[in-house]
């Protein structure tokens, strides 16, 4: 196929793919470039790589901006969330498709329309009601709404999935004398873990880049998420340009580290769910 | 009938903890959107019952109209840029016109993985007058002084953050497109091709007809998710200067948070869910898309 090819394409077609990957990549290049310079260096040299690179930046960005606070809070918010949503979605995902009932349908667009309400529209009595029950500047209040906005993508992938598991199989458990909670954990979740795999990938970048719902719902730097204290405290920062870039080096590197482990299951999960909608 | 009990307890088991979360944190909160709605506030403190008067300032003030304009840029950009832009990198990439497709698709798609954030400031470096991009403009054109005024005309000021939310989101459509097309039937890929259609015409002809209703989808989607777009211009430029890049999601919270106008607020929520809403289901009467994914 590819002989018949053009010359003239297949230039274009470099030319065009190298461009673009370039425009994606540079910015990126220059902030970790510059993030090991110092802040005359960055003034008077803005494109050259660093002369006497230093790991300074560094240091007073995660001693300063408090990020090992926020890097904990990232984790912990980010990984109950996205635990809870994947073990809810598959959970409901089991019990609409696999068990028959008329109701099933109903609830099932219920969860559809979820695509279409986003966190803004919601943040006003979300905050409105977190205040007047406690939940305001709490963990539980952050991880909540995370797991809730997670479900409606994450109940559509797994409903999909789980629609194609064989009736027989779980026939047969049943005829087995198995419940049906026990068909749940010892055989819906074995065979649905590339679906698992997928909501996983998806969700954990969701939660790892919210903003608004930790903004919004917490105050006080012990409760910051890593993109909330790095908007106020490198967004601040407009004086010291290296250390800020260190800041968003900090916050950038955990998941550019695990897409480049991981990037065929990130792609394909991007994949599926644009399939699926 | 034993088994059918516990049957239905099992179904209510697995599936009422995700239902009444879902409920709990996003269908209640928009019915209580929906009263507050027609409320005032002043000083936190409720005034009382006020009816339609909130949308009704709302849809005729300026600074709202100019951020609702704005929103309208964004979905331009989207539908005109993002997805062409994305179609045609995909295109590139599924037809293998160069060596190297995994490389280039992990490359471009990268950012997808930095939060808006980290995405706004960089940005923000990039052009400030010590930033790469300034230094770039410099070096070209040999003016020493030279810096960038765009962002602060009253015309043109969402120039910058539309080139950002380009660099940003044109790969998720790549990727989106990619996935469609490798589900187009080799067969007919290789029929056009033994009798010797061009490039174009596979693409004209076969592409882009196969992937209409995912391009239909996605616009759609593209849409509804300009309208809602909040973290990158809010770290960007907060909507200033004056009101010149602001969006109705910075609007609303400005008269949320800012001027602690719940009622307000919940009013300016409500339009961007009709406006999402409203445009979503238009596009669903036409191909009826959902259901049949669902049969």
């Amino acid at each position: 196929m590819k002989n018949d090819l053009s010359h003239g394409i297949r230039t274009l077609a470099y030319i065009f793919l190298i461009a673009f990957a370039f425009i994606t990549l540079m910015p990126l290049a220059w902030m970790l470039s510059s993030s090991f310079k110092l802040q005359g260096e960055i003034m008077l040299h803005p494109m050259r790589l660093p002369l006497e690179p230093t790991i300074r930046n560094y240091m007073e960005a995660w001693r300063i901006g408090n990020m090992g606070r926020a890097f904990t809070n990232s984790v912990l918010y980010s990984g109950i969330g996205t635990f809870a949503t994947v073990y809810l979605a598959v959970a409901a995902a089991f019990a609409l498709m696999k068990f028959g009932y008329k109701n099933s349908k109903v609830f099932f667009s219920i969860f559809t329309m979820g695509l279409l309400i986003t966190v803004n529209s919601v943040i006003a009595p979300l905050f409105f009601m977190e205040t007047r029950i406690g939940l305001y500047n709490t963990g539980a209040g952050v991880v909540i709404p995370y797991i809730a906005f997670g479900l409606p993508m994450a109940v559509l992938l797994a409903c999909s999935y789980v629609k194609g598991i064989p009736d027989t199989l779980i026939e047969a458990a049943v005829i087995d004398g198995a419940n049906y909670l026990q068909i749940f954990f010892r055989i819906i979740v074995i065979v649905a873990t590339p679906v698992v795999a997928t909501i996983t990938i998806l969700t954990f970048l969701r939660n790892w880049n919210e903003f608004i719902l930790v903004f919004i719902l917490t105050s006080g730097d012990h409760m910051r998420s890593l993109p909330v204290s790095i908007n106020s405290f490198a967004g601040r920062l407009n004086q010291d340009y290296g250390m800020q870039l260190a800041a968003l080096v900090i916050g950038t590197l955990p998941m550019i580290l695990f897409y480049l482990f991981a990037h065929e299951a990130v792609i394909r999960g991007f994949g599926e769910g644009a399939l699926k909608e | 009938m034993l088994e059918s009990r516990h049957k239905k307890f099992s179904y209510y088991a697995l599936l009422l903890p995700a239902l009444i979360l879902f409920l709990f944190v996003i269908v209640f909160p928009i019915g209580m959107s929906g009263v507050l709605s027609l409320t005032r506030w002043k000083n936190y403190q409720m005034q009382g019952f006020v009816g339609l008067a909130n949308y009704g300032k709302i849809l005729t003030d300026a600074s709202f109209l100019k951020a609702l304009g704005n929103n309208g840029q964004i979905v331009l950009i989207s539908v005109f840029g993002q997805i062409p832009l994305g179609i045609l990198l995909a295109y590139v990439l599924f037809r293998k016109f160069v060596k190297g497709v995994k490389f280039f698709e992990m490359m471009i798609f990268l950012p997808i993985t930095i939060s808006s954030v980290v995405v706004a400031l960089l940005w923000n470096r990039i052009f400030s007058p010590v930033g790469v991009y300034t230094a770039l403009v410099r070096s070209i054109s040999g003016n020493p002084d030279y810096v960038m005024r765009i962002s602060e005309s009253p015309y043109f000021a969402m120039i910058p953050i539309l080139f950002v939310l380009l660099w940003m989101h044109t790969s998720l459509y790549m990727v989106m497109f990619l996935a469609n097309m490798q589900r187009i039937p080799k067969s007919s890929l290789e029929a056009a091709r033994i009798d010797g259609a061009k490039e174009g015409t596979i693409l004209i002809k076969i592409v882009l007809p196969a992937l209409a209703n995912v391009i239909f989808t996605s616009s759609i989607f593209a849409i509804s998710g300009s309208l809602k777009s909040f973290d990158l211009i809010f770290a960007m430029t907060g909507g200033g200067p004056v009101d010149y890049t602001n969006v109705m999601s910075i609007y609303l919270y400005k008269h949320t948070f800012t001027y602690n106008n719940y009622g307000y607020g919940s009013a300016v929520s409500l339009i961007i869910v009709a406006l999402s809403v409203g445009l979503i289901s238009f596009g669903r009467g036409i191909y009826g898309h959902f259901q049949k994914k669902f049969d």
